[in-house]
């Protein structure tokens, strides 16, 4: 360890072999070998055997690596050679571990033992896969080889992209261009000209209007759920992300709306049968009261203490709906059926492209309505309190009320959405909301930028969309969120578009007592 | 002037009266419903009682050693450590294949040609089941510190709780992946059958006192008073005492700050392992999501015997076990309820009284 090129190439070669063993137990090498054939069109391996993508992907993860070790060994000596020895030292770590991975389950398969009994992903056409159909030395010695290779190669393209002036400078002043034309006086007044302003208005209602009409009912189904999300992560934000003060059992508001539309619309345990809006409206007003109430008691509390109150009470209503102690008004565990759809005018709602409508009506409705109130007075005490509850009281913020008012506002909201979601489904069930309904909407603003709307929209298509645009990623959803949690914490805790609040117009100069400036 | 002083004074009444009235009567109310379940109605005898009370014992003892995981690292780093539960849940596993494998070695003898190592060898597969998950929770706790938390030393404490779900999150769904969803199994040895124990009488009728339980208790009493014995009286307790005190002054007085931090939060997970371990013998089940629930409630129980403080989560834990099996039946309500019970104790606890039932006055900063 004394050597510090040494070390640098052995935290990334550690790293990355880990992380191909990890990869490796949970069968995700089919995975990536499924989404870089996609990428080449070429789904069921006609042009190439599946073991040609696993290649690749693993070249991929090479380079990756062998980049950040000579990245590593740059910063502390500007040199060629010793960075590109870090990432062979780099690459020739990580594809130890595939060596000896291969060599343990290679001759696993070769006696014909089963490992999915204990490890349910590694299944015998992984395995192959792992050592590219070859016995298990030779893959493993393939997969040592191609390691090496590709992070000399990752270390070679580091080189090439920072160390070398010209390609550097190219960059530099790629990322020049764009900022300037980000920031030029031109754009600006392009942006706040009226006309434009109204065109673009214009062309997102077309867009609106034509797109849930040609699209087919998958993307509807999709994107409505991207809307509810939205509807969410909005809700949420008032709560979380203008009045700081996180809630982690949001489910708890979302049933309540679902659950209160239901029971009034569905014919299964009380035959009410009433108009939708009502219901709709009724679903509003319990979420809402549910909300009030419940702020009174504990939105004394602060930071944790708050969020796990409140995680408390999420896993709390959901043990409620399962248990037989509600039947009467839940439908136990199997959840409330046949629930209405709108109907407006006397027109049933029954395709998939009205919802759409009614989805798409209530998250613009409810981001207007959102956004007002964000540059409010009642807005900018939220923000007041998130910034610092003591001072915000010292300047004269009521933070009891204000705080119970945006946790009032973001549980009508969740009610809302739970009776629009409950509705498209025609079913609700405890299965709807459970924690991870509430961990998927704090992701989902966190990633976005927590406090920004325009950041909900691109948190909820992330979190949502993709998920089920890439089918084969699906199990691994709730993984990846784990990752991108602690991952968007360490290096971008504000989300990827971040809420800009105005600076102060004048920097005042501060002063000590004493006379002298500082 | 005094118009408006008289306003304020009332308006600052309400809002603190609100909280104590309520919390008043739904105490109230509880003591009244369990007055009339268990001596007017008195729907179960005394020996059921008994039952439940052991039970509630057993599993308060492995609380107790999470809570003390979780109050361990609340003490040091005002950090509510929410992937506790899932480095119980690793240790679980690493316990569960040491048995597996154990299970699998045939040792045959004139007698039995069908022995296996973990029934020759009873003492051993124990010990290096719990020697593994010991280590697998051990280092769990390490490294979750040191990739995870370290990172955020000085962040808000909300950034830190965030990644700590992230984590928790990570970790349940690693192992879902990794070992399937299906509940799995723990054969345990011969010695330790769970349908084996002790019988002895209440007011005439036999009441059931497994071995496994009896172990499971033991282990976790002596692991606490170990541990008490490391904080209170060695170098490295010290320390932890002087950095949950106060970090700067400590590490002014020569404490290495990080390397105490990093070791709590081994010492948490060699405790959440013993856990772990202790669930596979006496429960039976392991699967991925064992460790969140135990995890929230020992959580609960951290949090009723005052955060931070370490006779505090042991009382807790204890407490908390025998809330949840003696409380559906003093109640009178259904005992699929018995989760309910424990959450809206941890509710009720953070409502009327945050500092918890031993806690001392926290400062605001604290808490």
């Amino acid at each position: 360890m004394k050597n510090p090129t040494l070390k640098n190439g052995l935290t990334a070669g550690v790293i990355f072999g880990i992380l191909t063993t990890v990869m490796f137990l949970i069968g995700f090498n089919e995975v990536a070998a499924k989404l870089i054939s996609k990428v080449f069109s070429d789904q069921n391996f006609t042009k190439f055997p599946q073991y040609y993508y696993f290649g690749i992907f693993m070249v991929l993860l090479g380079i990756w690596n062998g980049n950040i070790a000579a990245k590593a060994e740059f910063k502390r000596k500007n040199d060629l050679l010793s960075s590109l020895i870090a990432s062979i030292i780099g690459g020739l770590i990580a594809g130890l571990f595939g060596l000896i991975l291969s060599l343990i389950f290679g001759s696993l398969v070769e006696q014909q033992i089963d490992v999915r009994k204990y490890l349910v992903s590694v299944s015998p056409e992984s395995i192959k896969l792992f050592l590219f159909e070859k016995s298990a030395l030779t893959g493993g010695l393939i997969e040592l080889g191609l390691s090496i290779i590709s992070a000399l190669a990752g270390g070679l393209l580091f080189y090439l992209f920072n160390a070398v002036n010209g390609v550097n400078k190219a960059k530099q002043s790629l990322f020049k261009n764009y900022q300037s034309l980000i920031s030029s006086p031109k754009t600006k007044e392009l942006l706040s000209d009226p006309i434009f302003k109204i065109a673009m208005y214009l062309l997102i209602a077309v867009a609106l209007i034509v797109i849930p009409r040609n699209w087919g009912s998958y993307w509807n189904y999709v994107f409505g759920t991207v809307g509810i999300y939205v509807l969410l992560g909005i809700g949420l934000n008032m709560i979380t992300g203008w009045a700081g003060q996180l809630v982690i059992g949001y489910s708890f508001f979302f049933a309540i709306g679902a659950y209160t539309f239901a029971i009034f619309t569905s014919p299964e345990p009380h035959n009410l049968m009433w108009n939708f809006w009502i219901a709709l409206g009724l679903g509003v007003l319990a979420a809402g009261l549910s909300g009030l109430l419940l702020g009174l008691p504990i939105l004394n509390l602060r930071g944790d203490y708050l969020a796990i109150v409140t995680l408390g009470l999420g896993e709390i209503i959901r043990i409620l709906l399962k248990s037989d102690l509600l039947t009467d008004f839940t439908g136990g565990p199997r959840g409330l059926q046949k629930i209405a759809g709108p109907t407006l005018f006397g027109k049933p709602f029954n395709s998939d492209v009205d919802f759409m409508y009614l989805i798409i009506v209530a998250v613009l409705v409810v981001s207007f309505l959102a956004h007002r109130l964000q540059n409010s007075r009642t807005g900018k005490a939220w923000y007041a309190i998130n910034l610092d509850e003591t001072v915000a009281k010292a300047t004269g913020v009521n933070s009891f009320w204000s705080k119970l008012l945006a946790l009032t506002l973001s549980a009508a909201i969740a009610g809302l959405a739970g009776a629009i979601f409950a509705s498209r489904n025609q079913y609700t069930g405890p299965d709807d909301h459970t924690l991870m309904v509430s961990i998927n909407v704090i992701c989902l603003i966190i990633v976005g930028g927590i406090g920004n709307i325009p950041g909900i929209f691109l948190g909820a298509f992330v979190l949502k969309g993709v998920p089920e645009i890439l089918r084969e990623i699906d199990n691994y959803r709730m993984l990846v969120f784990g990752v991108l949690l602690i991952v968007m914490m360490r290096i971008r805790p504000e989300g990827f578009l971040p809420l800009q609040r105005p600076k102060l117009e004048k920097f005042v100069k501060p002063v000590n007592p004493e006379g002298g400036a500082q | 002037m005094t118009n408006t002083n008289s306003q304020n004074i009332s308006k600052i009444k309400i809002s603190q009266f609100i909280r104590p009235v309520i919390s008043t009567l739904i105490i109230l109310y509880l003591f009244y419903r369990i007055y009339t379940v268990v001596f007017i109605e008195s729907s179960f005898t005394p020996d059921i009682w008994v039952r439940f009370a052991i039970s509630g014992l057993i599993i308060g003892g492995m609380y107790a050693l999470i809570a003390i995981g979780y109050t361990l690292v609340y003490g040091i780093m005002f950090m509510i450590n929410f992937a506790h539960g899932e480095v119980m849940m690793l240790g679980a596993f690493g316990g569960f294949f040491i048995f597996e494998l154990f299970k699998g070695i045939p040792t045959p003898t004139a007698a039995d040609p069908n022995l296996t190592l973990n029934n020759s060898h009873p003492y051993l597969t124990i010990i290096l089941a719990f020697a593994m998950g010991i280590l697998v929770s051990g280092l769990a706790g390490y490294f979750l510190e040191k990739i995870a938390y370290r990172p955020l030393r000085k962040a808000p404490r909300l950034i830190l709780l965030i990644t700590a779900i992230g984590a928790s999150i990570f970790l349940q769904n690693l192992a879902m992946l990794m070992f399937g969803p299906q509940r799995k199994n723990v054969v345990n040895p011969e010695i330790l059958n769970r349908s084996n124990g002790w019988e002895f009488l209440v007011s005439g009728k036999s009441v059931f006192l497994t071995y496994t339980g009896v172990f499971s208790l033991i282990l976790s009493a002596v692991l606490m008073i170990l541990l008490y014995l490391l904080v209170q009286h060695t170098k490295l307790g010290r320390s932890m005492r002087a950095v949950a005190q106060d970090q700067n002054t400590a590490a002014l007085m020569g404490v290495d700050v990080d390397d105490v931090i990093s070791k709590t939060f081994v010492i948490s997970g060699i405790l959440a392992g013993a856990a772990g371990v202790m669930w596979d013998i006496h429960m039976g089940l392991v699967n991925h999501y064992t460790g969140f629930l135990p995890g929230i409630k020992a959580f609960t129980a951290a949090v009723m015997g005052g955060i931070g403080n370490i006779p505090g989560a042991m009382f807790g834990g204890i407490f908390l076990g025998l809330i949840e099996s003696l409380g559906p039946a003093s109640l009178g309500i259904d005992f699929q309820l018995k989760d309910v019970i424990a959450f809206s104790i941890l509710v009720l606890v953070l409502i009327i009284r945050p500092s918890g039932i031993f806690g001392e006055k926290l400062s605001e900063e604290k808490l």
